[in-house]
């Protein structure tokens, strides 16, 4: 069993979470609101020693003028205008610092944003003669692990073969799924049918993985309790 | 589970419909033992390696010496069973090759989880090291440069000048004057960068530091958030690795493990032996998933007939 009072302190809140499983009770509110305070806590410090103090309160405190101390001066002016919310006459102030965050992060963001997650993505759905260069092997790779009975090593490599078509597919299909201007008749019926196929095989895998990921975190808790805190597994 | 179906008084509920009417607590208990019972009896699961771990692998495993590892840690402490494993053995796979090393945070709970860490790899590897050179000095083969803000001026700034963008370290040490800024000033020095997270944050890496500056990015997500992030690797490539849970980390770890016998033998394999507790509990879900589907068909048909 550990000596050290902080796995204990860890262990018990542990406990306290864990017992929510049967019902809501007071030693859950209590670990539910020391979280909340201890990281409150934890980020204001935090953001004081690595960027205020070091970012501003130093350079205040060095008194050597230079374009340094001017702009982190200036920064921190714009920042406090944040806080004019709070006095109502004053409080259209606020908008300054929201105008040139806004303004710059938006700018610099969309059209970095729409390379990245829009017109790569796109292009990551075209199917090329170049997707079906491997095709041959992989369908070759397919037919000798049939016949040594790797039916699940089969099934993947005929996916491999043709996952981009699939992908392809996948794509028109559950945007048409989404596309609601018109009604569902002729080619968009069976289109936006196979579209709700995709979403379902997209849901069970974000379910699977979702499993896989609650599961991790029980499992290091426990580790954590019988392991670090009981002394139980070596 | 599915609703309960109500019960009649004076008549007995058939298995199936008794099947349908267990309580939480007992689910949550039989899930609990799935976990439980193989921390106490274990059984070997050697990782099979799948394609975009193994991507990740090669690409630090073949990075130049003169290009340092990046990792940016940043995930909170409720998710470091799953991605604390990654670090870990990321940090593991580039001492052992001695790259040079950089670590950052971009969310303020990463600090101490990223410090915890790098200690224990440090320790792991200084301890074993015959002659000083052997040893790993911070400052000169590994640098903790902690949490800075706002997001968008660290990942363009780094593209620059790294030591403007952490004047200090995580130790309050002026990176300026530490031996290993002089060879990691900007992404030009940099041959890869993982992002650590449970958030969106891989993509802001791809979406700046890679999309701008080029640099190539890798990945240690969530497994909840695995699904999101397979179509920037799967053939756009804008990921060039991508470890998806703490099965990924164990993936990896077997990697590791195979590939440096000498520098990791006898190390603690985090993910790996927590992966049959993993396993049991997915056959435990499996189960519970077809008894109550079953249960609900088999209730619903004598319904109908009823």
């Amino acid at each position: 069993m550990s000596h050290d009072p902080w796995v204990w302190v860890a262990a018990i809140l542990t406990l306290a979470v864990f017992s929510f499983l049967y019902r809501e009770n007071p030693f859950y509110r209590v670990a539910e609101h020391l979280v909340v305070g201890v990281a409150n806590g934890y980020f204001i410090t935090a953001e004081y020693h690595q960027i205020l103090k070091p970012g501003l309160i130093d350079l205040i405190a060095r008194g050597q003028l230079n374009i340094e101390l001017v702009l982190s001066v200036l920064g921190a002016l714009l920042g406090l205008l944040y806080v004019m919310r709070f006095f109502p006459k004053a409080s259209w102030l606020v908008r300054i610092p929201i105008a040139i965050t806004l303004g710059y992060g938006s700018g610099y963001a969309i059209p970095r944003g729409m390379d990245a997650s829009v017109l790569r993505q796109v292009g990551g759905t075209l199917v090329t003669p170049s997707d079906f260069t491997h095709f041959p092997a992989l369908m070759a790779q397919a037919g000798q692990q049939l016949a040594h009975w790797r039916i699940d090593q089969a099934l993947l490599s005929v996916l491999n073969a043709f996952g981009q078509p699939i992908i392809m597919l996948g794509a028109i299909a559950t945007v048409a799924y989404f596309y609601f201007s018109s009604e569902r008749k002729g080619i968009l019926k069976p289109l936006s049918t196979a579209g709700i196929v995709f979403i379902m095989l997209g849901f069970g895998a974000s379910f699977g993985y979702t499993v896989m990921a609650r599961i991790s975190l029980l499992i290091g808790r426990f580790q954590f309790l019988f392991r670090d805190w009981l002394g139980l597994i070596h | 589970m599915p609703d309960k179906p109500a019960a009649t008084p004076g008549t007995r509920l058939t298995f199936w419909e008794s099947m349908l009417r267990i309580p939480r607590q007992v689910v949550y208990l039989f899930i609990a033992l799935a976990v439980i019972v193989p921390l106490f009896a274990p059984f070997v699961i050697r990782p099979t390696p799948s394609e975009p771990v193994v991507s990740l692998y090669n690409v630090i495993d073949s990075m130049p010496l003169e290009r340092a590892l990046v990792l940016s840690v940043d995930y909170t402490p409720d998710i470091e069973p799953e991605l604390h494993p990654m670090t870990i053995v990321l940090l593991r796979h580039a001492f052992a090759r001695r790259l040079k090393v950089g670590v950052l945070c971009l969310q303020i709970p990463g600090i101490g989880l990223a410090d915890m860490a790098i200690n224990q790899v440090v320790e792991e590897f200084n301890s074993r090291a015959r002659t000083p050179q052997d040893s790993l000095r911070y400052g000169v083969d590994y640098i903790f440069w902690g949490f800075q803000t706002p997001l968008l001026t660290v990942l363009t700034g780094m593209g620059e000048d790294i030591t403007k963008v952490f004047p200090v370290d995580a130790n309050r040490t002026r990176t300026d004057s530490l031996p290993i800024s002089r060879e990691i000033r900007n992404y030009n020095n940099i041959g890869m960068v993982v992002s650590i997270a449970g958030s969106s944050l891989p993509l802001s890496w791809i979406t700046y530091a890679q999309t701008v500056f080029g640099v190539k990015i890798g990945t240690g997500i969530t497994a909840v958030s695995a699904a999101d992030f397979y179509p920037y690797y799967s053939k756009t490539r804008q990921f060039s690795g991508l470890l998806a849970g703490m099965k990924g980390a164990a993936e990896y770890e077997q990697l590791v493990a195979d590939g440096y016998p000498r520098s990791t033998a006898g190390l603690r394999r985090l993910a790996t032996e927590r992966m049959a507790s993993q396993t049991t509990a997915h056959a435990a879900i499996m189960l519970l998933i077809i008894i109550g589907n079953v249960a609900f068909f088999a209730t619903r048909k004598r319904k109908v007939k009823s």
